[in-house]
């Protein structure tokens, strides 16, 4: 069962904090105009830190990707290519020994902020490790696990928080495009998307499902109906079932629903063309997957794996790769920056395209 | 007549004190009544429903009695600001201003503060003991309330006015 959480919307106004993230929004939850990605991510931090991240240089907050607090440690930030650490002025340095150091109170008013001071109203998320904020970051939870018949029941004396900032890049997919585009069915291939983490697997997905779901009047293909399973809130970034995220106009967004479940929801109530889901993982999304596979509709989902070998080696993925039903595999990297597309290859053949 | 005027004035005004002290007590018990119940409303929420925080506080401030519903709003005003504080420091805040003008006393605050500091910040279980906690010492203080108000709040109205017109006489 799934519990759906309503985190309070993150208001911040001007007298209060140094940086303004007031969202615009609409009665009908459209937002009308949108702060910098990582000023988003600001209201759950405490002041004395929002102060020392708005103070960073502005090149480096604009490709600002993690923020990482880890108790009695060093803050770092991460960066595309490296991580910094950052001084007490605000300043990123090389020397750790230089760097501000997080306080246990900091790490305790940040679980606070980031659960909207009710951490009863997402025990579901902190068994799986991580909160989503509104806007679809991510706050990865790291401390001591609870365990309760062999299962994560909780997770307690929170020390390592990783505040993961989601950005849209509208455009990444379009050299890919025309790989995945069936003109036969008039449809597109099943995809699996992989990568390594921190590739950029959600970023390009969400692009994909964008302009799938517009129509790309370039290469003749009219929108598609597509049924997006949302478990983590990152792909559309919900927050209170309304996509935050441009996420196209054909697109319907089961929110915060297990993949395996939600892909068979959508299958029978919404009729989509193509039903998307962000990392699967585990046998029952995989059995799932078998079941959408031979079901009508077109499947695009992402997976963490480094290369085919690796897919191949998980027993559960190599039964489905087995059965040749996934038609494109797309290889994310960093070589030439985030989600740089490194291989595309053909399910049939097994090889590059 | 003008003694006859000012006596009248002096008793009047001591019945008058009488009752207003009277009426501290008798409407301690009845706050803590409320609050009470709204404390109940609070764990439903957040047992039952696990609603956030913030608008369990909003729920509960409109359903609450007027007389203690402001503790409840303006802690949910002050987390909503997302000024970067905790929810115990929201609530203490909003306890501060509540205090003063409440007949509360001090042991009340002191059960207030306490659950404060423990809001927000546990799994839902927890929190139902902490508010269950604070209910029942709430609970032990209505008694008490109750059985002084009795005493004091008919003491009170009558020592007002008895107490003007001794006045009266001992300068008649």
């Amino acid at each position: 069962m799934s519990r759906v959480t309503h985190l309070p919307k993150l208001h911040l106004t001007a007298q209060q904090a140094l940086i303004t993230t007031e969202e615009n929004n609409t009665a009908d939850g459209r937002r009308l105009s949108k702060p910098a990605p990582w000023q988003e991510v600001m209201p759950v931090l405490p002041v004395h830190l929002r102060r020392l991240i708005s103070n960073l240089p502005s090149n480096l907050l604009e490709k600002l990707e993690e923020i990482r607090l880890r108790q009695n440690r060093s803050l770092i930030v991460g960066l595309p290519d490296e991580d910094s650490f950052v001084s007490q002025n605000g300043v990123p340095v090389k020397n750790p020994g230089e760097a501000y150091l997080v306080t246990a109170d900091d790490i305790q008013r940040v679980t606070q902020l980031i659960s909207g001071c009710s951490l009863y109203a997402l025990e579901e998320e902190l068994k799986n490790g991580f909160i989503t904020l509104p806007g679809g970051h991510r706050v990865g939870l790291t401390g001591k696990t609870v365990v309760e018949g062999g299962r994560v029941k909780m997770l307690k004396y929170i020390s390592g928080l990783n505040i993961r900032i989601s950005r849209e890049v509208n455009g990444i997919a379009t050299p890919l495009l025309s790989y995945l585009i069936d003109h036969k069915s008039g449809s597109i291939h099943h995809t699996l998307i992989f990568s390594p983490p921190r590739c950029g697997k959600t970023t390009l997905l969400r692009d994909i499902i964008h302009q799938l779901s517009n129509g790309i009047p370039e290469l003749n293909f009219p929108g598609q109906v597509i049924g997006v399973v949302d478990e983590r809130s990152e792909l559309a970034g919900c927050y209170r079932g309304i996509p935050q995220r441009d996420v196209g106009v054909r697109t319907d967004v089961l929110d915060g629903c297990p993949k395996a479940e939600g892909m068979f929801m959508l299958l029978r109530s919404m009729s989509p063309q193509v039903i998307a889901t962000d990392e699967i993982g585990g046998p029952e999304d995989f059995a799932a997957l078998e079941g959408v596979f031979n079901a009508g509709v077109k499947v695009l989902t992402t997976v963490h794996a480094a290369s085919l070998t690796e897919l191949a080696n998980r027993p559960a993925l190599n039964n489905l790769l087995n059965m040749r039903l996934i038609e494109r595999f797309v290889l994310l990297g960093r070589s030439r920056g985030i989600g740089t597309i490194e291989k595309i290859i053909d399910g049939k053949t097994m090889r590059p395209l | 007549m003008l003694k006859l005027l000012g006596s009248i004035v002096v008793t009047i005004a001591g019945g008058l004190t009488g009752m207003v002290i009277a009426r501290s007590y008798s409407l301690r018990p009845v706050e803590l009544r409320y609050l009470q119940s709204a404390l109940q409303m609070l764990e439903t929420e957040i047992t039952y429903t696990a609603t956030p925080l913030a608008e369990a506080l909003g729920l509960v401030a409109a359903r609450a009695d007027n007389r203690v519903a402001p503790l409840f709003e303006q802690t949910r005003a002050e987390l909503l600001s997302m000024s970067g504080c905790t929810a115990g420091e929201a609530w203490e805040n909003a306890l501060r201003k509540f205090y003063p003008q409440s007949a509360l006393l001090t042991c009340d605050f002191s059960i207030l503060r306490s659950l404060g500091s423990a809001l927000g910040i546990s799994d839902s279980r927890d929190q139902s003991k902490h508010l269950r906690l604070a209910m029942e010492q709430i609970g032990m203080e209505i008694n008490r309330a109750e059985s002084n108000a009795l005493r004091h709040v008919k003491l009170w109205n009558y020592l007002g006015f008895l107490g003007g017109l001794v006045i009266v006489l001992l300068f008649y």
